[in-house]
């Protein structure tokens, strides 16, 4: 018997701005599996990111998005992250003023519902730091304010690693990263990754799956997704980009 | 000058000024200064809200003094012991007083002997407007803070003022000398109680060659202070001067706060943040004035306003023909916590010589943005505790900058949260 899933997404529609962006979209994420969805611009990347998180700005029109049994419309986004469910951000957003080292600790205490004391909160942040080679002085720094592309990620995963969530998005995470930080973010995710945890990896290039390595890839065509397959479908991906499966999807 | 309304109402007369400065027995200085000021009374006009720039938001009728009486003449109980380098003064009269230190004056001026106040009216002229003219008629309180050449003063001098009496027209004065090369942090508190109360503060700031002075003013004024604070800087060569002012209440708290670069190679830093509740107006005028060759200035007012509140940000950056090289930065940032409260904000420059190294400025207004607040959110954070968190990132970034020692850094932000406690914004 297979595990109950960790998050099913059936026939998913979500809106941003009046225009219909997801058209139908179906997947489902078992504990200890790795997804990746890839697809062109355009195709509905980040609004998936953003639904399944609960941005407000992205409304759900129709289907249904489970976590853990659990349906997410409706819920806010804290709500989210306390179940669970953690969104590694494109574009990260600036906070003058408020430290890593405090947004975390905050974080940190609202996600596992209890004041984490000091010395063990500053023990783990450090060790995760280690981890994901991120200096120490990171920490005093304003959370993402006057941060490069690649320390922005860094953030993003050292957040993901305090976390600890069981169902983790990573939205374009490998965009603006060379491949030494590319290397270093994603031994930093393998090592986080664990047979109870969900991955699932939004990408437009395949570049990202060379070192965090996906069971199953999908490919996201104008709001859903029109084919599934293994690693091998990134590949192909790779070599014959996505005019030959959107010229079939939409004869299909 | 206009034909604006004239106050020096009923009490606020030049009869009265003669009496008060009698009463207090004042030194040649004040003596001199307030028979100015009162001379001065009837020739000047109150600022004009109609027609100068700086006072545009002010209601006239918060400037109207009528029945208010010349400050108190009484002497204070003496209080309880105070530390090194503080000083008490209740109604305008010292009412306590720490150990001394070396290297620093820290005195009533009624206690100064001949010649130590020859500067006083320096950097706050008399003649500025009536308020001006006003506050040295009836000047009451005066303190002079003092650094000896090279006095490295290490622990900040605290001067508090409470003012409990109904009705009257307040007018503490601080008088800061920095001395050659010396160092001095000065944290000045302001208290009133609930009864009406005008205040006009002065404070002066003169800072020698080389010297560098930390100055922060706190308005903890109560809910029916209405106050007119006029504050100064003028630096000599090398000199740097850093101000924070706080304002967590008051009716109405109205401050023009001045930087004068005169020396060659000077600097300032002014910090402003405002936490607005209830009807309370918050008013900043600011002007960095840069006269002399390569000096520098940055500048950063950030208000948080709920309820009816309002901010006003008036700034001013000139650069005068002889400031080649000069730096100036000017940032103005207002949030808005509800959708009664209201911030108008006019950040200005005004460059007289093409040689500049820097001149910049920028202003915002607005709600707490939606998208960092869902970004907070999808980290576990309720939408109350993410926009507790933003409101005080927002404002704990002038208090970074204003680089206080870590006791007094907290101290602030403490009176910044019980302010945002009462206003429910966030835990």
């Amino acid at each position: 018997m297979t595990e109950a899933p960790l998050l099913e997404i059936d026939a998913l529609r979500a809106n941003v701005a009046g225009n219909e962006i997801l058209t139908g979209l179906n997947l489902t994420i078992r504990p200890g599996e790795v997804h990746a969805i890839m697809g062109p611009n355009g195709s509905g990347k980040s609004t998936l990111a953003n639904t399944l998180m609960g941005n407000p700005r992205y409304e759900v029109t129709g289907g249904e998005v489970r976590f853990l049994g659990d349906a997410l419309d409706g819920m806010a986004p804290d709500e989210r992250a306390r179940r669970g469910l953690f969104l590694a951000f494109q574009y990260p957003v600036a906070v003058p003023g408020v430290t890593v080292v405090n947004f975390l600790r905050q974080a940190v205490n609202a996600v596992r519902g209890e004041e984490v004391p000091v010395r063990e909160f500053r023990q783990e942040l450090f060790q995760k730091m280690e981890l994901l080679k991120v200096d120490r002085d990171f920490a005093r720094r304003y959370l993402n304010d006057g941060f490069s592309g690649g320390e922005k990620k860094r953030a993003e995963m050292l957040q993901l690693a305090m976390l600890q969530p069981r169902m983790a998005v990573l939205d374009e995470t490998d965009s603006g990263l060379d491949i030494d930080a590319l290397r270093t973010v994603a031994d930093g995710v393998n090592a986080l990754m664990h047979e109870n945890m969900g991955l699932l990896l939004i990408t437009h290039y395949q570049r990202l799956l060379n070192y965090i390595k996906p069971q199953f890839v999908h490919v996201l065509i104008d709001g859903r997704i029109v084919r599934s397959g293994g690693p091998e479908l990134a590949e192909e991906l790779e070599e014959s980009g996505y005019d030959t499966i959107e010229a079939a999807a939409s004869t299909a | 000058m206009t034909s604006a309304p004239s106050t020096a109402a009923s009490f606020l007369t030049t009869e009265a000024s003669r009496a008060l400065g009698e009463a207090l027995g004042d030194g040649t200085a004040v003596a001199g200064l307030r028979a100015s000021g009162a001379a001065a009374l009837d020739g000047l006009a109150m600022p004009s809200p109609a027609l100068d720039r700086p006072w545009k938001y002010v209601d006239p009728a918060a400037l109207d003094l009528d029945g208010f009486t010349p400050p108190g003449t009484d002497s204070a109980a003496w209080d309880e012991a105070l530390p090194a380098g503080a000083l008490l003064l209740r109604d305008g009269a010292t009412a306590g007083r720490g150990p001394s230190i070396d290297g620093l004056t820290l005195a009533d001026f009624a206690e100064t002997p001949d010649g130590a106040l020859d500067r006083l009216g320096e950097a706050v002229a008399f003649d500025g407007d009536q308020l001006t003219a006003l506050h040295y008629a009836f000047l009451r309180g005066g303190v002079l803070i003092q650094t000896k050449a090279n006095a490295e003063i290490a622990e900040p001098v605290r001067l508090t003022r409470e003012y409990s009496e109904a009705g009257t027209l307040a007018t503490p004065h601080t008088l800061i000398v920095a001395g050659v090369n010396s160092r001095l942090t000065v944290i000045e508190e302001y208290r009133s109680g609930d009864e009406p109360l005008a205040v006009l503060p002065a404070v002066e700031l003169l800072i020698g060659p080389g010297a560098v002075v930390n100055y922060t003013s706190l308005h903890r004024w109560g809910a029916r202070t209405r106050v007119f604070a006029e504050q100064r800087a003028v630096t000599e060569r090398d000199a740097d001067v850093r101000s924070l002012s706080l304002v967590t209440g008051g009716r109405l708290v109205k401050s023009h706060i001045t930087s004068s670069l005169e020396g060659r190679g000077s600097s300032s830093e002014m910090y402003g943040i405002a936490v607005g509740a209830g009807q309370e107006h918050v008013d900043f005028y600011t002007l960095q004035d840069h006269v002399a060759e390569d000096t520098r200035s940055d500048l950063l007012f950030k208000s948080a306003l709920g309820e009816q509140s309002r901010a006003v940000y008036y700034g001013l950056t000139k650069v005068g023909l002889g400031a080649r090289r000069a730096d100036a930065n000017q940032e103005n940032r207002n949030l808005l916590l509800s959708r009664a409260a209201k911030a108008d904000s006019d950040p200005v420059l005004e460059i007289l010589t093409n040689d500049v190294t820097r001149v910049s400025h920028g202003a915002t207004a607005g709600p707490v943005d939606e998208e960092e607040l869902f970004y907070i959110q999808s980290r576990g954070l309720t939408r109350e505790g993410a926009v507790g968190l933003l409101v005080r990132g927002f404002l704990g970034e002038p208090l970074d900058r204003s680089a206080l020692r870590e006791g007094v850094r907290e101290e602030l932000s403490g009176l910044v949260e019980a302010k945002l406690t009462a206003l429910g914004s966030g835990t």
